[in-house]
């Protein structure tokens, strides 16, 4: 009773919120079975650190990455829309997209994981650069196939360095691509390492 | 024992019917303050939303979309232009104050989504556009320098979107042109949030669009006559006169034509009310029969009677309606959200303004609508006949 009394005096008195700007599929059904063959249903949830764990699980997340969190956009409270990806009432496999900042505007990067934690495929939805096309191009994307979160630990987003002979220094960018390869690959370390916090820790404990 | 205190203990004989009555009561009362705090609320809201846009008028070339909205509904394509000269026209009218050029332009950029989006930028003049829009507030940043800047002015959501801050550059896409960010505004809640702003002449540069403009937003001065002066911009030739107060009337008209159903839905539960009223008076009325006619046969007169069982019934609506009222204060935003959900259009702010004089006036219509149905429970009250009253009593 206390917690619905709360909850209404939180609704009918609380100054209108603005949430931070998330990043969803435009058309989930369509992009869940392009990226996901043989599922057959998912599953919409919206997670986020805020609400996942707050400031510890932010400092964590930035250490794991090895860059901080920055910006006007790249805060807590950032909704993160997570898809459980169905074939018949299991779940095979998870859809999960970040924004990040590119040189000339946001980027969207989504990874199609199964449930080992293995990237099934990797999709730039939104972006905006002089090598868009070449870093949209499946050829680009079909690099990031077969790689996990263990192949881009050592990967150093700041410098934007990767170990010699590890699977991110394989990662071949567009020539024009610049900085925005670089930020391709912060958002596919970042994407993976909210994925691993957000579903395959806790599914661990 | 005063005839309140008489009146208020009568009412706690029958603690149950009388919470029901101021129930019933309550809600009309909820009804009729939310619809009329909802009235103001929204004419409220649609003045405000209009004198937001800073200008009364806005002028375009006949059939051009003159929203980014409709642009981008439109593929990015059906843009009309008309001439530069137009705003030495528009200014040679005496009722125009200050007037502001615009050029949208739309272009197709292939790699937003699974088949291409339209991005959408509106120039706009660096003297004259600022002061129209004077609730504008930045959150980084400032206006540009000039209009031959290649500088950009970002809307908050378009900001955010785009992950932008000062500094920051932008590409237009096909162009393979930079652009600087100098300005990040404040959320405003208007269609502005999603707007990029580049100064005039290098959209016109950009876009090879030179003396050409889609839009020109007028600022009239504040005794002239609007209708006058749009009368005659009709006369120019390809152009299509926007008349903000014309989008409100319609607006209005529209919400109008529901509010008489709604508020005839409110009277409805109005008498509803009153007739709950009536019911719980006249059977307290009936039980007490017997009490009526010893208390007369006391003494007291068929006036003493009368403002006694009229006493109740102001108790009743007096209660009843404040609750109704506190109510619908505590629910405003609830309600609010419930007619944004429903309403096609809804203007930014709060939709159900609820002061003084409309909680007031609703109270006021309660109490009056309750004394007034309480008036016959009160007069066949007092015309009871003491012997009479008692005697039925000792038969039964």
């Amino acid at each position: 009773m206390k917690k619905i009394f709360l909850a209404l005096t939180a609704l009918f008195l609380s100054a209108p919120a603005f949430a931070a700007v998330g990043c969803d599929l435009n058309d989930p059904d369509r992009d869940v079975a392009r990226l996901f063959p043989g599922s057959t249903g998912y599953r919409t949830r919206y997670v986020s650190i805020k609400g996942s764990g707050g400031q510890p699980l932010l400092e964590r997340v930035e250490t794991r990455l090895g860059d901080k969190f920055k910006g006007l956009y790249e805060t807590m409270d950032v909704p993160y829309t997570l898809y459980d990806i169905y074939k018949g009432k299991e779940v095979i496999g998870y859809i999960h997209g970040v924004n990040q900042k590119g040189e000339y505007g946001g980027i969207q990067v989504f990874l199609a994981l199964d449930r080992a934690g293995l990237i099934k495929s990797f999709y730039i939805q939104k972006l905006t650069s002089r090598a868009a096309r070449d870093l949209r191009a499946r050829e680009f994307g079909s690099q990031f196939a077969g790689l996990a979160l263990k192949d881009f630990e050592a990967y150093d987003p700041v410098a934007a360095k990767a170990l010699p002979g590890s699977a991110p220094e394989k990662i071949k960018g567009p020539a024009k691509a610049g900085k925005d390869f670089a930020a391709v690959l912060r958002a596919v370390k970042k994407n993976l390492i909210l994925l691993d916090e957000f579903v395959f820790s806790k599914k661990e404990k | 024992m005063n005839v309140y205190a008489i009146a208020y203990k009568n009412l706690l004989r029958k603690k149950t019917r009388t919470a029901l009555t101021a129930g019933g009561i309550m809600l009309s009362a909820w009804v009729l303050a939310t619809l009329l705090g909802f009235n103001k609320g929204y004419q409220q809201g649609l003045n405000r939303d209009i004198d937001n846009m800073g200008f009364q008028v806005l002028l375009t070339a006949k059939g051009c979309p003159y929203e980014a909205a409709t642009l981008m509904l439109k593929g990015g394509t059906g843009l009309r232009y008309m001439p530069e000269s137009v705003v030495k026209t528009v200014f040679q009218n005496p009722e125009v104050e200050k007037v502001t050029p615009m050029l949208m332009h739309g272009v197709f950029d292939p790699n937003k989504g699974e088949n291409g989006a339209v991005a959408a930028y509106l120039g706009v003049d660096a003297q004259s556009f600022p002061p129209m829009k004077p609730y504008l507030e930045f959150k980084q940043g400032g206006w540009f320098g000039s209009n031959t800047a290649l500088e950009a002015v970002m809307g908050y959501e378009a900001a955010e979107l785009e992950t932008r801050e000062v500094g920051d550059k932008l590409l237009i896409p096909g162009l393979d042109q930079e652009i600087t960010v100098v300005g990040v505004l404040k959320r405003s809640g208007t269609q502005d949030d999603g707007t990029i702003f580049l100064p005039i002449t290098a959209v016109q540069k950009l876009f090879n669009r030179e003396g050409l403009l889609t839009g020109l937003g007028i600022k009239v001065k504040k005794e002239a006559d609007i209708s006058a002066l749009e009368n005659r911009l009709y006369d120019l030739p390809d152009v299509q006169v926007v008349s903000m107060a014309q989008v409100k009337t319609t607006i209005m008209n529209l919400v109008n034509s529901a509010r008489v159903i709604v508020m005839g839905i409110a009277g409805i539960a109005l008498i509803i009310a009153m007739a709950g009223v009536i019911n719980t008076i006249l059977m307290s009325v009936m039980e007490r029969y017997a009490e009526i006619g010893i208390i007369k046969s006391m003494g007291a007169m068929p006036l003493d009677v009368f403002k006694m069982i009229w006493m109740e019934t102001a108790i009743l609506c007096g209660l009843g309606g404040a609750a109704g009222i506190l109510l619908s204060a505590v629910t405003a935003r609830l309600s609010e959200a419930a007619v944004r959900y429903f309403l096609p259009y809804a203007p930014n702010g709060a939709l159900i303004a609820l002061d003084g004089q409309i909680t007031g006036f609703a109270f006021l219509l309660i109490v009056a609508g309750g004394l007034l149905s309480g008036v016959y429970p009160a007069w066949r009250a007092a015309r009871v006949r003491p012997l009479e009253a008692i005697r039925i009593e000792g038969e039964q």
